[in-house]
């Protein structure tokens, strides 16, 4: 093989290797814009405890006990599967998964319901609030 | 979120299996392209050298050489054509393979050869000196186990094709010293040193039978003796040196020779005895054609022959040199016959040097020794003048072939020398059609022999 | 459109990518006429631009995938015009615009999955209608459909179908009814007898190669079903499954009909003028080839029957070289690989990525594996690169869903007091 050859397909393997680190690189930065876009669609909510706050990244969110809970609150009050958050068109919905203690939104227990900002959800002998995302915190 | 970074870890999963394999494939085709190419139709082969450096094989066919350059060593070198077989570039034919996965196939200037043992010049010294003649000729160092000298006749020049392959005499596309003869009274050796192994030295030198020409055996068959009014009385050394068949038969009869012992000495040297599983010697990829012989009931006509050289006896000269190499050292073990020295790869590297590796010991050193002392009385008795200046130790053997219609002459031995330590067998085929003689070969092999 | 920068780059680095290759073949490929490559230059330029055009007309946020797509199919339109010598692969190439358009038709289809649930008995009809067609027009030993023009195998469109119906019955794991003792998910066992039809039929139809890739998408959605939402993966139920898995294929091997345990366990170099040909030729084309490769178009493995398809990894190495072949290779994971940067906002549109990985991976491996003796020879196209255009199809529906998971539509953000309908019916709905 001669090095003329050699040269060029070095080149074109070089300019594939280029092009698939720069889709790679814009891959990482539409990641950046697909989580702004992300806030606009789930209203930009978190759900705080005292001392820890859980963020919202995806349209289901299941709150347990149980150790593949997205929300895991160790906690024998807290069911295995206990509830769960549901997103759509910037509102956030709890569903009660049928658990044994039963949970509350501002004190009233629920099966279903819609949740508003800075609602107050009990969940066992747990305390969550829904409030807007403070970027203070990470 | 965890549910989702479960399907993120399944795809982790996936892709994680399948670059696994991707690497895994990358590195076989790395390590098996060489194989690969060798079913290629482009192979760029290598060349084959002679221990001077002369051209045995060239695989580019870029080189230009003399009318019958490749005629001595045709049928034992062959070439990548795939009519010859058993021949050392077809069963090599890996190492010469001018390729690397890194490199591609080297068109030009590769450097992958063997570098082979082999001594073109008396090679083709002792092809000449058949005259015509069919047979074959080989002779190794029997300390380094070096073949120097390995031809067979008729022959062929690969360089010239094979288009009349069907009028070429048979025995043309194989070397006839790796595949089974009929070793004549060459087998004699194997019987004395059982014989020595069985009864010891002294017990077999006190053994004396008459011969009268023909002897009537136990069974009432009657062994020829080639001298048609007899030897008389003879010893061991005697027998040996006139090659007497009725001393050898009564020798087989006799109460000291259990048969078991016979067969059991005999597969020691490496015989197949009766329905024992035909093998190999690999001689750097070369099959050769193991001892047969057939011993069933030791006052019986076959088996006796059988012990004498004819009957069913097969033996290959390959094998027969190999013997004398036990015997010429004096230890019992055969040196094992290497043709190929080293081999290089397409950079010029030497990836492989062979070394001297021995048998087993297949008889005792002191049966070496006594053997030795009487094939050097035969030699120096007999072969003085027929074979001037060297000190040789050799067995003599006709073997009648063809119903007895031809008779083949039969040459094994060693030049006991330790600056020129060399064992060798010659085969001449219908002896009497040919002025050439084997000891005339056996003087012209060892004088060109440098 | 999110990021104009990282747009107009990605765009202009895929062309000069495809640039870089096309000067690879004018200099070193093999044409005797310069216009054949002019086409193939033109052809493959233009694609890139109009499509980077199209894209700025359709309002996606996210446009990797995309272009990742099109990087692959620009390269595999320049290896199919290559093979034998330069000129232009028309057909391929319309191929290849087919899939752009069924990529699209498949984001269309996907983004919004909340709607695709209500259309969830349509998938399945679809599966049906395809599994009626093979049964009355294939015939028993055969896997395509010819129509004069153009064959088809209809096996190929079950795929995208067969992972829709996975990712759609996810929500239903919820909805578990008690039989006897057991919890029984209905969904589950009509996605299993679908699962277990299809590869019946393939295995009537001899296509093996093809229940790998289906029996791939099914474990990936069961996997992940079972874990939705009251389960994980406990280290025990995987060692099981795994072990019944592989006592599955130990058992599957010793009661294997002859042919298949043939092809299992033959020797290839045995039989280099019979049944292992195809095989043996293309590994010596790719130890013929190296690391770099013979230069496009002086391949000789273009003579063999399907170089374009079966064992089109080996033609690319040997003209390209096996590090060229192996970056293809990467990209086409790459596409798959798109949701371990960008991860999905959803359960469905998570499972979907992870079916269409297993399909691909399934797929490439049968391919690549296969072609190259490190496990039974199958005739399994290679996504976007092999010719053929049932593949090309389908391989473009499935890269439209990870574009669809990439720019997903979670509805648009309406007033608060009007979703509230729209919102109560969502889950109930889903569950009748």
């Amino acid at each position: 093989m001669d090095p003329q050859n050699l040269l060029l397909c070095a080149i074109s393997a070089a300019a594939l290797d280029l092009c698939v680190l720069v889709l790679i690189i814009s891959a990482y930065r539409e990641k950046s814009s697909a989580k702004k876009r992300w806030q606009k669609i789930s209203a930009d909510m978190e759900l705080v405890e005292q001392g820890a706050s859980y963020q919202l990244t995806c349209d289901e969110i299941l709150i347990g006990r149980h150790a593949s809970a997205d929300i895991r609150l160790s906690d024998m009050s807290v069911s295995r599967y206990h509830a769960m958050l549901g997103v759509s068109d910037g509102v956030w919905t709890i569903t009660d998964l049928g658990s044994k203690s039963g949970t509350f939104v501002n004190g009233v227990p629920v099966k279903k319901k819609i949740l508003h900002e800075n609602d107050i959800i009990i969940i066992g002998s747990r305390r969550l609030t829904l409030r807007k995302r403070r970027d203070t915190k990470k | 979120m965890k549910s989702i970074r479960r399907c993120l870890h399944i795809i982790t999963l996936f892709l994680i299996v399948f670059i696994a394999g991707m690497g895994y494939l990358v590195y076989v085709i790395n390590r098996d392209a060489p194989f690969y190419m060798m079913h290629s139709d482009h192979l760029q082969l290598g060349m084959v050298y002679d221990r001077t450096g002369d051209v045995l094989f060239d695989g580019m066919g870029k080189g230009t050489y003399e009318d019958g350059h490749f005629l001595d060593f045709g049928n034992l070198i062959g070439d990548e054509k795939g009519q010859m077989d058993n021949t050392l570039v077809a069963r090599n034919i890996d190492k010469l393979n001018n390729y690397s996965f890194s490199e591609g196939l080297v068109r030009e200037g590769g450097k992958a050869a063997i570098y082979t043992t082999l001594d073109h010049y008396a090679n083709r010294q002792v092809y000449n000196a058949f005259g015509g003649a069919k047979g074959c000729a080989v002779a190794y160092n029997y300390k380094t186990g070096e073949v120097l000298v390995c031809t067979s006749l008729p022959s062929i020049d690969v360089t010239k094709g094979y288009e009349n392959v069907a009028d070429m005499e048979s025995g043309t596309l194989i070397s006839k010293v790796m595949y089974g003869t009929v070793p004549g009274s060459t087998q004699k050796v194997s019987t004395v040193l059982s014989a020595l192994e069985i009864m010891g030295v002294d017990a077999l030198y006190a053994k004396r039978f008459s011969c009268s020409g023909q002897y009537i055996n136990k069974t009432g068959k009657p062994i020829d003796c080639h001298q048609g009014w007899g030897h008389g009385e003879q010893d061991i050394q005697q027998a040996v040196e006139n090659s007497c068949n009725p001393f050898f038969a009564q020798l087989i009869e006799d109460d000291d020779m259990p048969l078991e012992q016979i067969i059991e000495k005999y597969r020691r040297l490496g015989y197949a005895v009766n329905d024992d599983k035909p093998t190999y010697f690999d001689i750097d990829g070369i099959d050769c054609f193991r001892a047969s012989t057939t011993l069933t009931d030791k006052y019986e006509f076959s088996t006796q022959w059988g012990c004498i050289g004819q009957g069913d006896t097969l033996v290959s000269p390959m094998q027969l040199m190999m013997w004398q190499s036990a015997i010429a050292n004096g230890t019992g073990k055969m040196t094992m016959p290497r043709i190929i020295d080293r081999v290089s790869d397409v950079y010029g590297d030497i990836s492989s040097v062979s070394t001297v590796e021995f048998s087993e010991e297949i008889f005792s050193p002191s049966s070496a020794s006594t053997m030795k002392q009487i094939l050097l009385t035969n030699g120096a008795n007999h072969y003085q003048y027929s074979i001037p200046g060297f000190t040789v130790g050799i067995k003599s053997g006709t073997a009648q072939v063809k119903e007895g219609a031809e008779e083949n002459a039969l040459l094994v031995g060693f030049v006991d020398d330790q600056r020129k330590p060399i064992a060798f067998c010659v085969l001449l085929e219908n002896k009497y059609s040919t002025p050439v003689t084997a000891e005339g070969i056996v003087t012209t092999l060892l004088n060109s022999l440098g | 459109m999110s990021n104009p920068v990282s747009f107009v780059f990605s765009s202009a680095f895929v062309i000069i990518a495809h640039a870089a290759m096309l000067l690879n073949v004018y200099s070193s490929g093999q044409f005797t006429d310069v216009k054949d490559f002019a086409i193939l230059a033109a052809a493959v330029v233009a694609m890139d631009i109009v499509v980077t055009i199209l894209m700025l007309t359709f309002g996606q946020h996210a446009h990797t995938a995309d272009f990742i797509l099109l990087l692959i199919l620009g390269a595999s339109v320049i290896f199919q015009s290559c093979f034998g010598g330069v000129s232009f692969a028309k057909k391929h190439f319309i191929t290849c615009i087919a899939a752009l358009a069924s990529c699209r038709v498949g984001y269309l289809l996907c983004r919004d999955y909340k709607w695709l649930q209500t259309k969830k008995k349509f998938i399945w009809a679809a599966i049906g209608i395809m599994m009626i067609v093979i049964l009355t027009l294939t015939g028993s030993r055969s896997m395509w459909i010819d129509l004069g023009f153009m064959t088809i195998q209809p096996s190929e469109f079950i795929k995208p179908l067969l992972i829709l119906a996975c990712a759609t019955s996810i929500q239903e794991q919820q909805n578990k009814h008690k039989i006897l003792k057991f919890d029984i998910v209905y969904e589950n066992l009509i996605l299993f007898g679908i699962v277990a039809a299809v590869c019946l039929l393939q295995w009537w139809c001899r296509d093996l190669g093809s229940i790998p890739t289906f029996a791939a998408i099914y474990a990936s959605g069961f996997l992940l079903r079972i874990c939705y939402p009251k389960a994980k993966f406990s280290t025990k139920t995987l060692i099981f499954a795994g072990a019944a898995v592989a006592a599955a294929a130990v058992v599957g091997i010793m009661f294997a009909p002859a042919y298949v345990k043939e092809r299992l366990f033959a020797d290839i170099w045995n039989d280099t003028s019979g049944s292992g040909y195809q095989q043996t030729q293309a590994l010596i084309a790719v130890a013929d080839g190296g690391w770099f490769g013979k230069g496009p178009g002086k391949g000789e493995l273009c003579n063999i029957f399907a170089h374009e398809s079966d064992i089109v990894f080996a033609t690319i190495s040997e003209e390209w070289g096996l590090l060229f072949a192996v970056m293809t290779v990467l990209m086409l994971l790459l596409l798959v690989a798109i949701p371990l940067v960008n991860p999905p906002r959803s359960y469905f549109h998570g499972t979907m990525c992870a079916g269409v990985c297993a399909a691909f991976t399934v797929q490439m491996a049968l391919n690549i594996f296969g072609s190259c003796n490190l496990i039974p020879f199958t005739g399994v196209t290679l996504p976007f690169i092999a010719e053929g255009g049932s593949s090309m199809a389908t391989s473009g529906f499935m890269a439209g869903m990870i574009v669809a998971a990439q720019s997903p539509v979670i509805r648009k953000i309406k007033p608060k007091k009007s979703a509230k309908t729209a919102k109560s019916r969502k889950k109930g709905g889903k569950a009748a």
